[in-house]
């Protein structure tokens, strides 16, 4: 598994995409995917998924559990590819929700970046390998 | 040679960018673009507090809160090429580009600060531009502001792609991001 985190439009998808040009991933959007990570995949495919910090959040909108989906995806595609945004370097919201949002996000990026096998942050379109 | 210097809201960019325009002008004329339009009290103050800062450094301030592209006849006057030149911030000048008389797009906003760096690059010694790291609170704002952090994203990407070097500034520190001597970013492990 590979995580690749950033900030807003720092071009984490583009940068994941160019190591890897051969080959063929299915994308999944955070922001509209299943919150339970269902999804179809043919073959030969790379399950990636992009917005991983949106999904997150809609997990807590919903009141759903997304350390159990994750899970649960991780161990149907051990070799896919997470790529997240990083949003936790800002002022802590007053809304309950915003912070927990922040809070798991950044929870859930330690606990991949502790079992990836390649963690990048992307700055400025600049990988920067942190594992 | 071009630099982009990265860093948050009081990491101290401003005073490191200034360090190392000096360290590497030697004897070579320094200008200081001062892309800010002051509004107001707080924005007064900043100003001044970054006079402060340059003052007994040489430094000759240009006024250039946009048409950066413009500017390289008034750096050029005696001898062009030689000039060292601190471009600061970005993040002002992307705004007054962007809500100018006529609002652009992102897009626009990005093609013609890209093109009025380029050209300035082209006619100095060394070009240091700061810029902010505005990108990671995770924020949903509203249109306008999206607008705007995606013109300031992809002008700041647009340049680490181009720099020859990127440094991020935090607490004050230089962490490498791309290294003059070095063609990819780098390894950290």
């Amino acid at each position: 598994m590979e995580l690749y985190i950033g900030g807003r439009g720092q071009g984490k998808f583009d940068y994941a995409r160019e190591l890897h040009p051969d080959e063929r991933w299915n994308v999944l959007d955070g922001e509209t995917v299943s919150l339970d990570l269902t999804f179809g995949k043919m073959p030969g495919e790379r399950a990636v998924i992009d917005h991983l910090h949106l999904w997150v959040k809609r997990c807590l909108q919903q009141g759903a559990e997304p350390e159990d989906a994750l899970e649960g995806f991780l161990e149907w595609e051990p070799d896919c590819i997470l790529i997240c945004g990083e949003v936790g370097n800002g002022i802590v919201p007053m809304d309950p929700l915003e912070r927990a949002y922040r809070e798991r996000v950044g929870r859930i990026q330690i606990r991949l970046a502790a079992r990836a096998d390649r963690v990048e942050r992307v700055f400025c379109g600049i990988g920067q390998r942190l594992k | 040679m071009m630099t982009l210097i990265i860093g948050g809201s009081g990491s101290g960019k401003s005073a490191f960018a200034e360090q190392l325009l000096c360290s590497r002008a030697e004897n070579g004329r320094k200008y200081y673009l001062a892309t800010m339009q002051v509004y107001d009290e707080e924005g007064r103050q900043k100003v001044e507090r970054h006079r402060s800062l340059r003052q007994g450094k040489g430094f000759r301030t240009v006024e250039c809160p946009a048409g950066i592209g413009q500017i390289l006849p008034l750096l050029a006057g005696e001898g062009p090429g030689d000039a060292c030149v601190l471009l600061e911030c970005m993040s002002n000048l992307t705004a007054n580009e962007m809500f100018g008389p006529r609002q652009k797009t992102a897009e626009e906003t990005a093609e013609t600060i890209l093109a009025g760096i380029e050209a300035v690059r082209a006619g100095v010694r060394h070009l240091v531009i700061v810029s902010n790291n505005v990108f990671e609170d995770g924020e949903a704002y509203d249109p306008g502001t999206q607008e705007y952090l995606k013109a300031l994203a992809l002008v700041n990407r647009r340049l680490a792609g181009a720099a020859e070097e990127v440094i991020e500034v935090v607490a004050g520190l230089p962490a490498v991001i791309k290294h003059p001597h070095k063609t990819s970013g780098l390894n950290l492990v």
